[in-house]
């Protein structure tokens, strides 16, 4: 009797919340879409990394923080230009863009240093 | 005028031959002084003493009183060895003394110390100075009721007849010595603390050291196999030092008599005491058993010239090679517990090296993970022979920076994560411009 209802209760709690994600914004979407992507990379390094040894640590490191660092500036971009978001609502959203982009380049040219 | 020069140039061109000077090249002695109670004991000792004239050595007989005795003049050292058969000497004459002696052994030169029941301070100060403690009673001489040499009368067993000696090719010489050695003379007991002497001729269990004309009243110092009859020093810089507590070790009339030991149905014509004096002293005067080591080399494997520096993991070759001298020529000498050590404060690479059975000794091994300034080592030291200390130091670097793996095959996944996000970004930058 309890089981079924909180089976019950969680399926209407996965119902509600992908009704609620179906009004978020395209844009919004990707970029969810764009962390989903760096973080699974991430996983899959590690996973590597536990399989055939930390040697060449810079290199496992270099990626992994790649991903990381990716997902990070993606979730400050997705902060920045959330509409809903009422402390960033003077923040243009090609501001906010700019920022991301920017950040990135810094991002990869520290990495690309540091890979080997 | 053309004679004169020509006369001058034959005589430098012989210089060097007559130079018998010890020098390392040719490590024997040449110039011997014998110091003497008196002269009698030059024809009393007379078959040692021409023992040593027919292999070449130089005698200069003295006496221990001499007012003109002096080892050294200009700086220079006058002799290459020196045999005090002067026991009973208090004071030697001219600037000969305790010290003198003692720098004479210091700067690598040898000794051969003899004394007997007379034996005064002086002398004994120097065996002790050498590591050797001669008993303090001086009436006392060893007694040994069991193994003593049985002659005609039954004596108070104070001639002894020992074949205990070192098991040392080296310094009694291959052939065994089989007669037992006579002896007649007093106890004396290396220094525990002194490492560098050693026993060559000891006692029997039985013997102990007391004076034979009374009776014992109290249990005697020394006893059984702690006492030395003869002992060898052999010194850090190589000097050689003997010293037996009998004089009459050496003589004529115990080098030249029938022994029996008691107890032993075995008589023999003629005593050990020719075949160990002549062979101990053949090892006292580097006749045997001094080494050498020349031509240390070492290089990459696959080359021949020799680096001013290594790699971490470079692998080397290693070789050296080593000598023995037999009092006349270099030998080669062949063994097989030589090692060299790659040394930075503690040895990293301890290797055995591997003989040709020339004289060549090599070893290869892997430079280790370490780099610094190391050492090739090898010190060699084994009883009986002069010891072997070699070194030479060597650097070793790390990798340059360009000598390291460009691309590794166990990183490329990470390489493609990489590359693969800064391909994403550019992906998601296109949609999220024109996703509209």
């Amino acid at each position: 009797m309890g089981r079924s209802s909180s089976t019950k209760d969680a399926q209407a709690l996965f119902h509600s919340l992908r009704s609620a994600y179906a009004a978020t914004p395209v844009n919004l979407k990707i970029i969810d879409l764009y962390v989903g992507f760096a973080v699974f990379t991430a996983l899959i390094q590690v996973v590597y990394m536990a399989i055939v040894g930390s040697f060449p640590f810079n290199s496992f490191l270099s990626g992994v923080l790649s991903c990381v660092g990716t997902a990070v500036l993606a979730v400050c971009l997705r902060i920045q230009v959330n509409k809903e978001n009422k402390e960033f609502k003077d923040l243009p959203p090609e501001r906010a863009f700019a920022d991301f982009v920017l950040c990135n380049l810094v991002l990869h040219l520290v990495i690309m240093n540091f890979l080997g | 005028m053309k004679n004169l020069s020509f006369l001058f140039i034959f005589g430098i061109s012989f210089f060097p031959l007559l130079c018998f000077s010890f020098d390392p090249e040719t490590p024997t002695d040449r110039r011997v002084l014998v110091l003497l109670d008196d002269f009698s004991l030059k024809s009393s000792h007379s078959i040692f003493f021409n023992s040593l004239k027919s292999r070449g050595f130089d005698l200069d007989f003295k006496l221990a009183d001499d007012p003109t005795l002096s080892l050294r003049r200009y700086g220079q050292y006058l002799y290459d060895a020196l045999i005090l058969f002067s026991p009973s000497t208090e004071r030697f004459g001219g600037s000969l003394d305790l010290a003198a002696v003692l720098d004479f052994v210091d700067s690598g030169h040898d000794l051969i110390v003899a004394v007997d029941a007379s034996a005064s301070d002086l002398i004994k100060n120097i065996a002790t100075e050498c590591g050797v403690d001669f008993d303090e009673d001086s009436s006392a001489m060893v007694i040994d009721h069991k193994s003593y040499a049985i002659s005609g009368t039954e004596g108070d067993h104070t001639l002894i007849a020992s074949d205990d000696f070192i098991q040392s090719d080296v310094i009694l010489g291959k052939t065994k010595i089989k007669a037992p050695v006579i002896f007649k003379g007093i106890a004396h007991s290396v220094n525990a603390a002194n490492n560098l002497v050693l026993k060559v001729l000891s006692a029997s269990p039985s013997a102990y050291s007391a004076n034979p004309k009374s009776e014992l009243s109290s249990p005697p110092l020394l006893t059984g196999s702690a006492i030395s009859l003869v002992s060898v020093v052999q010194a850090r810089n190589n000097a050689r030092i003997m010293i037996a507590g009998s004089l009459d070790l050496f003589s004529n009339r115990l080098l030249r008599t029938a022994v029996q030991k008691a107890g032993s149905p075995d008589k023999y014509e003629k005593s050990g005491n020719e075949q160990f004096v002549t062979e101990i002293s053949k090892w006292v005067f580097h006749e045997r058993g001094h080494l050498k080591a020349v031509n240390l080399k070492h290089n990459k494997v696959g080359e021949t010239d020799e680096p001013a520096i290594y790699r971490i993991k470079d692998d080397l070759k290693f070789s050296v090679k080593i000598y023995e001298w037999s009092g006349k020529s270099w030998e080669t000498y062949v063994a097989d517990d030589v090692q060299v050590q790659f040394y930075m404060m503690s040895p990293y690479v301890l290797k055995t090296l591997s003989t040709d059975g020339k004289g060549l000794y090599h070893a290869s091994f892997k430079v280790p993970d370490v780099y610094g300034v190391f050492q090739f080592k090898v010190d060699y030291l084994r009883l009986g022979y002069t010891s072997l200390s070699l070194s030479k130091q060597i650097p070793v670097r790390p990798f340059r920076h360009n000598e390291y793996e460009r691309f590794i095959t166990t990183a490329f996944p990470y390489y493609g994560a990489s590359f693969t996000t800064m391909a994403g970004f550019f992906i998601f930058s296109i949609l999220y411009l024109y996703n509209k």
